[in-house]
């Protein structure tokens, strides 16, 4: 059986963001491979206007609340680490059959000046500066993450002939897990990018 | 034969898991786009587990309830190898128009503009060759099944990703209205796009899944922005002052009710409500029509034409056994209006003979078999309604005199009884009450013009009406009783309801009367009574009005009252009241002053039967004024 490898696109976060968008793309890769009996849940992002789909099993929520937690925590913690990024794989029997690379790239705050601005209007308030320029940053997070819930729809829809069989169960129909890179677990063996930001420098997502 | 055997059962099977992909897709687009439909909240929150239906089971997704509309698909849908074309169409405004749309030129909106957003095609594309590995049919089934699973839930993450899922989730606001809607329509062909839609519109293809003799398909045409639709919130309606007022005979008779059920009255009015309840033009629900008769063209050659709302038994016009009723709006989980809790109508439908009510709604509103009036009636508290047009011999009941008498309503005098029923039930049963008594007050007055044609006593109707129940309270006993007893006369319901009227007028006659009657002397009331009758020609003219309230709420004319009849030696009452329809015609003073008499005399011996002592002290108030 083969692994079906996914390497979703990376997005550009900050902190505060990471929580929101673990949670829409976690809860929509475990909706479409959850092929139990399920209610689902139309859950409206709180930052962003994405509604996701949860399966409506709450163990599963609490578990990915954890994960993400576990995530959040290693990121406080190492911040000038390298990009972090979780993987879910789908195993069956300790086989792998499919494999999720979330890619994130956390930001660091912002620093209040900078050279340049996005914008043609002349700056005059620092604060407000920031302000649009963090409502710029989550427009394109929001168009990005759009993206890549899109990119799942389109995989899970491609790939199909390697699913195994569905047990006859609800809500979750094979084993899982989620891991989250650890401070000793240098080579992740993903594609990361290493890019930091460290200055107050806006990133243009391209 | 084995294996033929179970290809039968597996193509049997094969078509099952088809036909059920396309309602479980159909559910899914429905639900997630037209705001009437949907069934759950928009958080999500469906069924318990102990509630999975059959349907639900489909493909591991629970999606609760199917409206209505998509069992009447089933129904049309049997060639699962034709394609469902779904359109998801925003109505919005449009230019403003030079009022040539009636409907809508109220406060200047512009015409309304169908518009297709999204348009799905779903369907079972067979592959035309027989595959060779029918041996293999169960795991190929079971293959395509496990496939289809992922697809829909690909499809329904997919549809609150699209830009339509906002304006539905807009729509679907509780708090807010809008000036758009979105309706759908579903067909196996699809109607051309126009070619500016073409222009804007992008494609999307889900993978298709195969199956053993063919594949499943959804595609996606759809508009990728819809920010240049007018899309706000709209204004919302200045206040208006309602003169015709619910159970007014000039309320609308297709006004519909708040509704328990969640969102989906059971008139083909609900779509309107849920939708933009105070928004201009969509108040009409006639106004649909252009919008849903777009399925024209299926007709000629469609067996979906023929489709019928059979499933949708109510006798609704607008729900009639039309092929629209399958497209959409219109169809919301309709259900009979009957199973509501139901009041009939059909004491509206006795329209009094004698009665040539000026207003002409009582009788022509209810008797027209107009079937919004059980969806109206749905909505008002559960009475058990009389059926007046049980002949003379119904026993008589005021509908809601059996109700009221359990509640607690303080054992004031029996006249009073009959008054405190009627102004209880007025703000029990509310609209119903209200329309009854409006009807009834309205026809009562007309009654009253007419059997005293030529006289002044019409302008003092209302006064006099409330002396008139003074009177009668004072010596109500009458009414009362008979109210008790078993039979009333033929127009006796509508007379009837007049007194419910009665608790609009003569409250602070009760008051007074109570106070009277806890005085048991006869004095102030004949003091009343006199006063109501003084020996001047407008007194006769009172006396006369009373007279005919009494007949009202006496028992019926010839069976009942041949109970009376051993009593009292009633043949010229008895001829006189035979003729029922002698009520119509206009009677001597002294003819209607005779009756009365017959009348007090009946209610004395109610009375003396039930053991009031009032009534003694009033029986010598017929003498005294009748004399």
């Amino acid at each position: 059986m083969n692994c079906e490898v996914c390497q979703l696109k990376e997005l550009e976060v900050e902190h505060f963001e990471i929580r929101e968008v673990l949670r829409c793309i976690l809860h929509t890769i475990v909706f479409h491979r959850a092929l139990g009996l399920v209610r689902p849940k139309d859950i409206d992002s709180e930052l962003f206007e994405i509604t996701y789909v949860q399966c409506g099993d709450a163990e599963l929520e609490k578990k990915i609340e954890e994960k993400i937690d576990q995530f959040i925590g290693w990121v406080e913690k190492h911040p000038n680490k390298k990009s972090q990024a979780t993987w879910f794989s789908n195993k069956t029997e300790r086989l792998y059959w499919e494999q999720w690379y979330i890619n994130l790239n956390v930001a660091q705050q912002p620093k209040a000046h900078f050279a340049k601005s996005h914008h043609s209007k002349v700056v005059v308030d620092p604060g407000e500066c920031a302000l649009v320029e963090r409502s710029v940053r989550r427009a394109a997070l929001e168009a990005a993450l759009r993206e890549v819930l899109f990119q799942i729809i389109k995989f899970v829809n491609e790939k199909r002939d390697h699913i195994p069989p569905v047990p006859n169960v609800e809500g979750v129909s094979f084993p899982y897990e989620i891991t989250i890179p650890s401070s000793s677990d240098s080579s992740f063996g993903m594609d990361v990018i290493k890019r930091m930001l460290q200055t107050g420098h806006p990133t243009m997502l391209s | 034969m084995a294996l033929q055997g179970s290809s039968q059962s597996e193509s049997g099977r094969h078509e099952q898991i088809i036909s059920q992909f396309l309602l479980k897709s159909l559910h899914i687009i429905l639900d997630s786009r037209i705001p009437s439909l949907s069934r759950h909240d928009l958080s999500g929150e469906l069924t318990p587990v102990s509630r999975v239906r059959k349907s639900d089971k489909w493909f591991n997704l629970v999606l609760g309830e199917r409206p209505a509309s998509l069992e009447d698909l089933n129904f049309w849908h049997r060639n699962v190898m034709d394609p469902m074309i779904i359109d998801v169409i925003l109505v919005h405004e449009g230019p403003s128009s030079s009022a040539t749309d009636d409907l809508y030129t109220t406060s200047g909106v512009g015409v309304p503009v169908e518009t297709v957003i999204e348009r799905w095609v779903v369907q079972y594309e067979p592959s035309g060759t027989v595959p060779p590995q029918q041996v293999e049919a169960p795991a190929s089934y079971k293959k395509m099944y496990q496939k289809a699973i992922v697809l829909l839930r690909s499809l329904y993450s997919i549809m609150r990703l699209l830009p339509a899922y906002r304006i539905f989730k807009q729509l679907s606001s509780l708090n807010q209205t809008y000036n758009f809607d979105l309706i759908y329509k579903v067909s196996s062909f699809g109607e051309l796009l126009s070619r500016a839609e073409e222009k804007v519109m992008k494609q999307y293809s889900f993978a298709p899944v195969e199956a053993p003799s063919g594949r499943l398909s959804i595609s996606l045409t759809y508009q990728p922005t819809l920010s240049g639709f007018n899309l706000a919130p709209s204004t919302p309606v200045p206040p208006n002052i309602i003169t015709d007022y619910v159970g007014s005979p000039a309320a609308d008779p297709l006004k519909v009710f708040p509704c328990t059920d969640k969102g989906i009255p059971a008139t083909s009015f609900s779509f309107r409500r849920i939708h933009s309840p105070t928004s201009v033009p969509f108040q009409r629900p006639h106004s649909w029509s252009s919008g849903i008769h777009r399925v024209a063209p299926f007709k000629q050659n469609h067996p979906l034409c023929g489709s019928p709302p059979a499933h949708h038994t109510p006798p609704v016009p607008c729900h009639s056994s039309s092929p629209p009723d399958i497209y959409g709006y219109r169809i919301q989980g309709y259900r009979p209006p009957s199973h509501k809790k139901g009041i009939s109508f059909d004491e509206h439908q006795l329209s009094p003979p004698f009665l040539p009510s000026p207003s002409p709604s009582p009788p022509t509103y209810f008797s027209s078999g107009n079937p919004f009036r059980t969806a109206q009636g749905t909505e008002t508290a559960p009475v058990s309604i009389p059926l007046p047009n049980m002949g003379r011999n119904s026993r008589y009941t005021i509908p809601n005199s059996s109700d009221p008498n359990r509640h607690s309503l303080p054992p004031m005098s029996p006249r009073s009884t009959r008054l405190d029923l009627s102004s209880q039930e007025s703000p029990s049963s509310g609209s119903r009450s209200f329309r009854k008594t409006d009807a009834l007050r309205s026809g009562e007055l007309s009654g009253f013009a007419q059997l005293y044609s030529g006289q002044k006593i019409f302008k003092d109707s209302k006064d006099d009406s409330g002396r008139f129940s003074g009177i009668v309270s004072s010596s109500g006993s009458p009414r009362v009783g008979f109210s008790r007893s078993s039979s009333r006369l033929s127009f006796q319901d509508d007379l009837d309801d007049c007194d419910f009227s009665y608790p609009f007028v003569v409250d602070d006659v009760d008051t007074s009367d109570s106070q009277t009657s806890r005085t048991p002397e006869g004095k102030e009331a004949s003091e009343s009574t006199s006063q109501a009758f003084p020996s001047a020609r407008k007194s006769q003219d009172a006396a006369v009005g009373v007279l005919v309230h009494m007949l009202r709420t006496a028992p019926p004319l010839r069976q009942d009252y041949s109970c009376y009849s051993s009593q009292t030696s009633k043949s010229e009452f008895e001829g006189e009241v035979g003729s029922g329809s002698g009520f119509c015609v206009p009677r001597k003073t002294t003819d209607a002053l005779e009756e009365l008499k017959s009348y007090r005399e009946m209610k004395d011996l109610l009375l003396s039967q039930s053991g009031t002592r009032v009534i003694k002290k009033e029986e010598a108030k017929p003498t005294a004024f009748v004399g």
